[in-house]
């Protein structure tokens, strides 16, 4: 059902000779911050707005208010406003989406977030810590265990003046735990993972095991020898790697002329790599039924074996373009309409890690310092792998340099176990490689 | 309004026995326009308002809401978060401070036109022109933030800071070759602070960069002397130094210079500030966001680490003295130890004689952003171009650069710092949060491992 504001706000806009969008939404996050073991910081934070969009005489103009309740004249003055940088503004519009066939993705909203009392997610928090204090006890003075945990949940709303009226709900876990070991020398080791529902706290344990391994393997290395051969790219890596890429298929900035692409067909990449954007998939943390306009969300093929077959589009971009919406509008109730990526989905190929020889690369750094139109990157090896044999000796401190266009041309093969990365589902990759 | 919050802040602080709290209520006026090619992409010019209320009873409690009718609310929550601490942690108190300050430069934003905002930017997109730009870009934000923060001790500052910033960025396309070049201006202060900006130089200069790029060659690989201009410099020594004393990652034990106060960690010579009150800065602010008078720190005097950066809790843990350094975001995010303007004091060396100096090596120029892991030291950042020097002569042109290198590493491998400081490359710092930063200095000459192609 329509919040009675939300009726309030359409009767308004509704006596002007306008096109209009409005985007709702409120909730609340809590978060927790573990130092030395310790809990030492809670909070929780309560969040709401309506953002509201108007098309007049082919112009668009954007103004949001923050909280919910409001008199009629807060309302009155946000449509004002809204029609104002309408007509002083010049932005072109392009119109807003149409109702499309919306289907609803399960596994993204937990009701027990939304209804945990504040104490009982304090007690997780403190449970987490308590978990760290425990491993500290065992291993010694040398460690410093930190993380975080987080919950929370929102609910929103799309309703524009082409009938487009789609309300839903959604809630996030999160935990992290970043580890660091100090001796004669010192290493560090980070792992977090992000969760639609509670059943991500059965992860607190491996959570912070990884960051221990991660860690106790980055005290360890040294900085290899410089290499240029046959190069792994554990799932973390290729994701920093693939981050540049991605970059390319956004409408916008292909558009914009800020793209390597401009159309669809080319050969981008190896005929071993599939990815897709797909914000359908149950549970995943950038699931979605309808994206930040109200368009459905749907699967995108973005390359296949290789081969260029989309972009990431909004609506606007989509006119503009004279392609469809591909359902990637990004938003809060402050920001207009954004294209952003929801779960990003590589497919596994079918090779085994355990035979690979030469170096590994597990975690990189760096990624914004790249350029993603030439493709050039320079990344810190945060922590890899010589393997020899049977030896694997950790590295780290090197860089990883080369190009993004290249790297996935000369992709060899994928990894037949992907990984969950945040929104992210990734395979390793095969490559060649040069580490100085 | 405050005063009756006030009031029940400090009726529930005693009832649930919190030792500290305190409370941020914040108006921002802000407006943010950006144009690509002559499209303009957005405009817009909103108002927002919110509290954040902070209580401490050996740990910290938060809540926030951009909602005022939740006002009540959050004190309460965050008073009662706090009484639940199990914590050990001590924050410093101090003394009340009653101030009320204004920084809004001499051409007030909000008695601006938005036409003229619109103007300027679309004056600097069309300033941006060259046979090879394919893509020109412009972004104009400025914000005119008021906040009024009390708290249990008795401290009432009311400041009004006002930001603006321009970036203008180019991207050239040739040949299957693509390149991206661009500048960014402003700070603390009124609209001239973009307005005086020489677009007419800088168009056709960030414009020339992108198309010269396309020509220039990979780096080599491996490591190297580097000099560093004074935009590199400034992200290098915010990145190899400035995050690693930031108090709370020392509190922590996480940092690689945590313990080493009074020990000799860089050259003779090299000496480096943050100060948060130098005038105009993107990075300046008369309070932080705990109330405490920002303090200009020196962080390393003639290579001995003299300071952190502090915060009150920070401060009050390592016995250190506050130095005003605790940001946050917005009224809804929790103060953090921050950097604010970062940079290198001047040496004595010309140009000239730092690149006879160097030699062999290459000479990097520009800022693309950095990061930093302070446990192991490691650290990376980018260049936007560079020139190889070759027998003590500048030669071939360089892009897409990035160096990485060991803080301690670095900072000992300093050869010489030039006399000519520049603080002017206002950008953002992220750290869970993001605020605004400015950094710089002189040329510098150090080594350190350049990711080239070649």
């Amino acid at each position: 059902m329509i919040p009675d504001y939300i009726e309030k706000l359409v009767r308004i806009l509704e006596r002007e000779d306008v096109e209009w969008e409005i985007y709702w939404e409120g909730g609340r996050v809590g978060s927790f911050g573990i130092e030395r073991e310790t809990l030492e910081k809670a909070q929780r934070k309560f969040f709401s707005g309506i953002g509201l969009r108007i098309g007049l005489k082919g112009k668009m103009g954007f103004s949001y208010v923050s909280g919910l309740s409001h008199t009629g004249d807060t309302l009155e003055d946000l449509v004002k406003r809204a029609i104002k940088l309408a007509e002083v503004g010049n932005v072109p519009f392009s119109g807003f989406p149409s109702p499309g066939k919306v289907k609803k993705v399960s596994d993204i909203y937990d009701p027990e977030i939304e209804e945990i009392p504040f104490e009982e997610a304090y007690e997780l928090a403190g449970h987490f810590s308590s978990i760290m204090a425990e491993k500290k006890a065992e291993l010694g003075g040398s460690y410093t265990l930190s993380g975080s945990l987080s919950m929370g949940f929102v609910h929103y709303g799309v309703l524009n003046s082409n009938g487009v009226e789609l309300m839903g709900k959604s809630t996030g876990f999160s935990l992290s735990s970043y580890v660091v070991k100090k001796g004669l020398k010192s290493g560090s080791g980070y792992y977090g993972q992000s969760y639609r529902s509670l059943k991500g706290w059965e992860e607190r344990y491996s959570v912070l095991e990884k960051a221990l391994s991660l860690a106790e393997d980055n005290y360890n290395a040294e900085p290899g020898k410089p290499y240029e051969g046959e190069v792994f790219l554990e799932p973390g890596a290729f994701l920093s790697v693939l981050s540049i890429f991605l970059e390319n298929l956004r409408g916008d900035n292909v558009y914009n002329g800020r793209s390597r692409f401009s159309r669809p067909g080319e050969e981008v990449a190896s005929d071993i790599l599939s990815i897709s954007d797909d914000p359908t998939v149950p549970g995943g943390v950038g699931s979605y039924s309808f994206d930040g306009e109200g368009s459905p969300g749907q699967r995108t093929p973005l390359v296949e074996k290789g081969i260029l077959r989309g972009f990431v589009l909004d609506h606007t971009f989509a006119s503009l373009m004279g392609y469809s919406s591909t359902g990637n509008a990004v938003r809060d109730f402050r920001t207009v309409p954004q294209i952003g990526f929801s779960n990003v989905v590589v497919e596994p190929g079918d090779y085994s890690e355990e035979e690979f020889e030469g170096v590994i690369i597990s975690r990189v750094f760096g990624e914004h310092t790249a350029n993603p139109v030439s493709g050039d990157f320079a990344l810190t090896v945060e922590l890899g792998y010589l393997v020899e044999g049977e030896e694997k000796i950790p590295i780290k401190g090197n860089m990883f340099v080369g190009n993004v266009f290249e790297i996935l041309k000369k992709a060899e093969a994928a990894g037949k176990n992907g990984e969950r990365i945040g929104p992210a589902y990734v395979p390793g990759l095969v490559t060649h490689g040069k580490v100085v | 309004m405050e005063e009756r919050l006030l009031r029940i802040a400090e009726r529930l602080a005693e009832r649930y026995r919190v030792e500290y709290f305190d409370i941020r209520i914040s108006r921002a006026g802000l407006t943010s326009i950006s144009l690509q090619n002559d499209r303009l992409e957005e405009l817009s010019s909103n108002v927002e308002m919110g509290i954040g209320v902070r209580a401490f009873k050996s740990s910290w409690g938060f809540s926030s809401a951009n909602d005022l009718s939740r006002a009540e609310e959050v004190i309460k929550i965050a008073i009662k978060i706090a009484s639940l601490s199990s914590g050990s942690s001590r924050i410093y108190l101090g003394d009340p401070v009653r101030d009320d300050v204004e920084i809004l430069g001499r051409k007030k934003v909000s008695e601006v036109d938005l036409e003229d905002k619109l103007s300027l930017v679309r004056g600097a997109g069309s300033s941006l022109e060259g046979d090879s730009i394919k893509n020109r870009s412009v972004h104009y934000d400025d914000s005119v933030n008021e906040q009024v923060f009390i708290n249990s001790l008795g401290s009432e500052i009311r400041t009004v800071v006002s930001r603006v910033r321009l970036s203008i960025s180019a991207t050239a396309h040739s040949a299957g070759e693509m390149q991206q070049y661009w500048k960014v201006f402003g700070g603390v202060g009124g609209f001239e602070m973009v307005e005086e900006v020489d677009l007419s130089h800088w168009g056709p200069f960030v414009a020339g960069k992108a198309m010269e790029l396309l020509k220039a060659a990979s780096p080599p690989s491996g490591e190297f002397k580097v000099l560093m201009d004074p935009e590199l410099t400034g992200v290098f020594i915010h990145e190899a130094l400035g995050h690693a004393v930031e108090a709370d990652s020392v509190k922590n034990g996480e940092s690689i210079l945590a313990g080493k106060l009074g020990e000799k960690i860089a050259v003779d010579g090299l000496t480096v500030v943050d100060d948060p009150t130098l005038p105009g800065k993107f990075g300046s602010y008369p309070y932080d966001d705990e109330g405490v008078k920002a303090k200009r720190v020196e962080i390393i005097k003639d290579g001995v680490l003299r300071e952190y950066l502090t915060d009150r809790e920070t401060s009050a843990v390592l016995g250190l003295e506050p130095n005003g350094h605790g940001r946050a975001q917005s009224y809804a995010h929790q103060p953090l130890v921050r950097m604010s303007n970062t940079y290198v004091e001047p040496g004595d060396w010309s140009f000239d004689e730092m690149v006879e100096e160097l030699r062999n090596g290459l000479y990097m120029i520009g800022d693309k952003g950095g990061e930093v892991d302070i446990a192991s030291g490691t650290f990376t950042f980018g260049a936007k171009e560079g020139y190889l020097v070759e027998n003590g002569r500048i030669t071939k042109h360089l892009r897409d650069v990035s160096l990485s290198g060991g803080i301690l590493d670095v900072l000992r491998n300093v050869m010489a710092v030039g006399r000519d400081v520049r603080v002017e490359f206002p950008g953002y710092c992220g750290k869970g949060q993001w605020v605004p930063v400015d950094d710089g200095g002189p040329h510098l000459l150090t080594k350190a491992t350049v990711g080239g192609l070649k």
